[in-house]
């Protein structure tokens, strides 16, 4: 039997597996903590923090859909402050491998967020959320606006980012766009070390009795199984033009679904809301991945980014 | 600490039309499980349904525990189709359950249709935990939605009926049949129902000085206080704590710190 290395280097960060969580399915790790040891994890990602707490959009935040859920919870999170005081200590102790996903308004915000980040040891990475679809008042002209949409605005943040940290630097991108290599090599460019595929597609929903929208942010974020292989063609086309790695995500509910991501060209995958439905999914994705290479004697998983058979 | 099981079903029949009760063979939750908790079923393998269904305790037992669900959706009519002797994912148990308070001398249920889900376990808990003999206010639209009338009754609790078109018991709402008991200080109200019930509920047991317990039902992703998909307004001027988790938070909360302004 051969002995099989997870073990990755992703722009900087080394992780002992591939497989990470997404940002906002996995809390601060804790909660889940109750169903596996997290800190098997090749590392566990932050729910999006910003600078002051925030409460989050109106309800109904949340809806099931075929194969997946629509959410607009609007970043609702405890803040930076707490974050560093009440929630980092636990993912330290457990000696967890750590990327902070974070929220600001403006190049400002995420300049200082990275710097209170890398001051204080508050992760061993950076995930810049640059794609959220559920901040701004949707009613509005271009209201669902997305600072990944604009290969200007993402160069803007990213380069800001970049001069202010020396962690791993990673950004979040959307699929709600018509080239995915615009926004990736704009990133890519101005410095970033990863780029992040995808985040969730827009969506809404309406209820035709009342003729009212099902989300009170009347558009949402959709996630789960249904948009998998939206994000793995994404990951495809952004790993046919980028030098720098890629998290891959969307849709993950197991292993064999990740070595699609990896097939694509991703480097590290990310299990999202299949956690809701199977807390330990992201475990049985790390053991499924160690059994495939077993299988198929590969001896480092990294032989396998970008090796779908054309 | 919350468990993943699979669990046997042992018994599943139909209590009143579109009323089900299932009783689940699961001795790792049953022993940890209390009065207001709930557990989240898979409703099948595959990806459809995609999330558990968040379900209360109906009954506690010493290896089993049983609920009681109103087919209401997709989820709830696939669960239906269950038959005996079938297994199901469980988690749980998950949340904060009823606080059992020896102090108050008056203890009164409110539910309103399928929110008489979590009160026969909190009536036994009472029973057997204060030696309290609540009050049962049992509402529904019809009197055919009625379900646990009997099973109150066989604990020795004293049952209200009421309708909201008479066909059983008081005509009207629960809330009103409630201001008709003579609340106190000394008075609990434990209720679970639809929100503007709730409200009502909430409003009466204010105004005669009692204190008032609601188990709040919400769509949900995770039920381990992750997802935030399930949260409600509360009264609480700190913006990081004024969405409060129905999972993890509650589901029972005191009504004084729901904002009810907008049910």
């Amino acid at each position: 039997m051969i002995t099989v290395n997870l073990e990755i280097t992703l722009g900087g960060l080394r992780m002992k597996n591939p497989v990470t969580v997404g940002s906002g399915t996995f809390a601060y790790g804790q909660e889940y903590d109750a169903y596996f040891d997290i800190a098997q994890l090749g590392a566990v990602t932050t729910k999006s923090l910003t600078l002051k707490p925030r409460a989050g959009n109106k309800t109904p935040r949340l809806v099931e859909t075929p194969a997946g859920m629509l959410n607009a919870i609007g970043l609702q999170n405890v803040g930076i402050d707490v974050y560093l005081r009440d929630k980092l200590p636990y993912l330290r102790e457990k000696r967890c491998t750590i990327i902070a996903n974070i929220y600001g308004h403006s190049p400002d915000e995420y300049v200082e967020l990275a710097r209170r980040i890398e001051a204080e040891a508050g992760a061993d990475a950076i995930e810049a959320n640059l794609s959220c679809p559920n901040v701004h008042d949707a009613r509005t002209a271009r209201g669902c606006a997305l600072v990944a949409q604009d290969p200007n605005r993402v160069a803007e943040y990213t380069r800001a980012l970049r001069e202010a940290t020396g962690l791993p630097l990673f950004i979040k991108l959307s699929p709600n766009v018509t080239d995915i290599a615009e926004p990736c090599l704009a990133a890519q460019e101005a410095g970033a070390d990863a780029v992040s595929l995808i985040n969730t597609l827009l969506g809404m929903g309406i209820n035709p009795e009342t003729r009212r929208p099902i989300l009170a942010n009347i558009v949402g974020g959709l996630s789960g199984p249904a948009i998998r292989p939206v994000a793995v063609k994404l990951v495809w086309d952004a790993a046919k033009v980028l030098r720098i790695p890629i998290i891959g995500m969307g849709g993950i509910t197991n292993a064999a679904d990740a070595l699609q991501f990896i097939l694509a060209g991703a480097t590290a995958v990310a299990v999202g809301s299949m956690s809701f439905r199977q807390p330990d999914t992201a475990l049985s994705v790390i053991r499924g991945l160690e059994d495939y290479c077993r299988r198929h004697g590969v001896a480092q998983i990294s032989e396998l980014v970008g090796a779908m058979r054309v | 600490m919350p468990h993943l099981i699979d669990c046997e079903i042992v018994m599943h029949q139909e209590i009143a039309p579109e009323h089900f009760r299932l009783v689940l063979r699961g001795p790792e939750i049953a022993r940890e499980a209390k009065a207001g908790q709930f557990c989240m079923l898979e409703v099948q393998a595959g990806l459809y349904p995609f999330l558990r269904r968040p379900m209360c305790f109906e009954r506690i037992f010493p290896d089993s525990f049983a609920i009681v669900y109103r087919v209401q959706g997709e989820g709830t009519r696939l669960i239906a189709k269950m038959r005996v002797g079938q297994t199901v994912n469980v988690q749980g148990p998950l949340g904060k359950p009823f606080p059992l308070r020896r102090e108050f001398e008056h203890h009164v249920i409110v539910a309103g249709g399928i929110g008489v889900a979590p009160f026969p376990a909190l009536a036994e808990a009472l029973i057997r935990e204060c030696g309290a003999v609540p009050e049962v206010i049992v509402a529904a639209r019809t009197a055919d939605q009625l379900v646990c009338e009997q099973d109150f009754r066989q604990m020795g609790c004293k049952v209200h009926l009421a309708t909201d078109d008479g066909s059983a018991g008081y005509r009207g709402f629960a809330s009103d049949l409630l201001r008709e008991l003579g609340l106190q200080e000394n008075s609990v109200v434990y209720c679970c129902g639809p929100m503007a019930m709730m409200k009502a509920t909430h409003l009466v047991c204010e105004a005669a000085g009692a204190l008032c317990l609601a188990s709040l039902e919400a769509e949900m992703a995770c039920g381990d206080g992750v997802c935030l998909g399930c949260v409600v307004e509360a009264n609480v001027e700190v913006e990081a704590e004024r969405m409060v988790r129905v999972c993890t938070d509650g589901p029972v909360f005191d009504t004084r710190l729901i904002q009810w302004e907008s049910y």
